[in-house]
């Protein structure tokens, strides 16, 4: 039985599973919690100051504000994925499982959102 | 059987660890170089994508109440906003306990587990919070389809934080009762995972729900 010894430095762990080389020490999850945070506060900056120019512009079709959020949303996940979820240093395998699930949810919700007119000024369900 | 069970608790605890350890290893050993629980977790991961999709899907169809309170009306933003950094701050925690046990740090591991639980609780309460008081203000469950479409996304998304809260109240019992060793840290790997998941679709809730108008 290998046994690991308490220590500050990064620990090989092939005697874990095989599948990670080497984690990163505490401090870059720590410095990855602290961007996540920024990023929640200027997502909620949005909801504050809604005429903000970095994310105002579109006008009341609010398309400026909707596209800040979704990159912030999307930047946050891939964050939280690759970091704290150990994707960027797990086998490929891994993420490529996770991200076909994401696809293939992302492909089938969208067409159906396009089939009930969700972006149409006539949607289906506006009434 | 009786006589083999007997024989197994015989062992010393010395001896049982170190044939779990080598089981462990052999179970390892699989053609993608991945334990197939691990596999299975990320699988598992993977087919939750389509429910929440299909749950925030739900809710974008049916964002426009036709009768009942309206989401501007009713969101407390303010208070929605620290409850997702509540969340956020306990992937930190878990991704800390899982660092700790593969360091062989048992007393940091107890530690992080129980902040992670601590605060997986803490939006468990804000968010009963928050029904009870969109309730008292007139949101119940069926009062119109973007009532039933806010309250099964979000109330889904509550109960898989509650069994996440189990799992990590059950891996600090088993760390406290000394059945945590360095060797299983794939456990707490798993039960990571799954933490981590419900935090990325919380931020996604949080963005599509709650902050995009």
């Amino acid at each position: 039985m290998t046994t690991v010894e308490p220590t500050d430095q990064p620990v090989p762990t092939q005697v874990l599973d095989g599948a990670v080389e080497e984690y990163p020490r505490d401090k870059l999850y720590v410095q990855v919690a602290v961007i996540l945070a920024v990023i929640t506060a200027v997502e909620v900056a949005t909801y504050a100051s809604p005429d903000f120019f970095i994310w105002s512009w579109g006008g009341d079709s609010n398309v400026g504000l909707i596209s800040f959020l979704l990159l912030l949303m999307a930047v946050k996940f891939a964050m939280v994925a690759w970091f704290f979820m150990h994707l960027k240093w797990d086998k490929p395998i891994l993420w490529r499982v996770f991200v076909s699930g994401i696809v293939l949810a992302f492909a089938v919700y969208l067409a159906a959102m396009f089939m009930f007119r969700l972006f149409s000024p006539d949607s289906m369900l506006a009434t | 059987m009786a006589e083999t069970v007997a024989t197994h608790e015989s062992l010393s605890q010395e001896v049982r660890e170190g044939l779990s350890a080598e089981l462990g290893h052999i179970e390892h050993d699989t053609n993608t170089g991945i334990s197939n629980t691990k596999l299975a977790m990320w699988l598992f991961l993977g087919s939750e994508c389509l429910l929440f999709g299909g749950l925030i899907t739900t809710y974008l169809l049916y964002k426009n109440p036709l009768s009942g309170p309206t989401p501007d009306e009713i969101y407390d933003i303010p208070f929605t906003s620290v409850s997702s950094f509540v969340l956020l701050m306990s992937s930190l925690t878990m991704v800390l306990a899982v660092s700790a046990i593969e360091r062989g740090d048992h007393h940091r591991l107890r530690v992080w587990l129980g902040a992670t639980a601590l605060l997986g609780t803490t939006f468990i309460s804000g968010q009963i919070y928050e029904f009870t008081v969109f309730y008292q203000e007139g949101l119940g469950y069926t009062t119109s389809r973007f009532s039933s479409a806010f309250y099964t996304l979000t109330g889904f998304h509550g109960v898989h934080v509650t069994v996440g809260i189990i799992m990590l109240v059950s891996l600090l019992l088993l760390s406290l009762r000394g059945h945590l060793p360095e060797h299983r840290s794939e456990t707490v790997e798993i039960v990571g995972l799954y933490w981590h998941f419900v935090d990325v679709v919380w931020i996604l809730i949080f963005a599509v729900v709650y902050l995009i108008p």
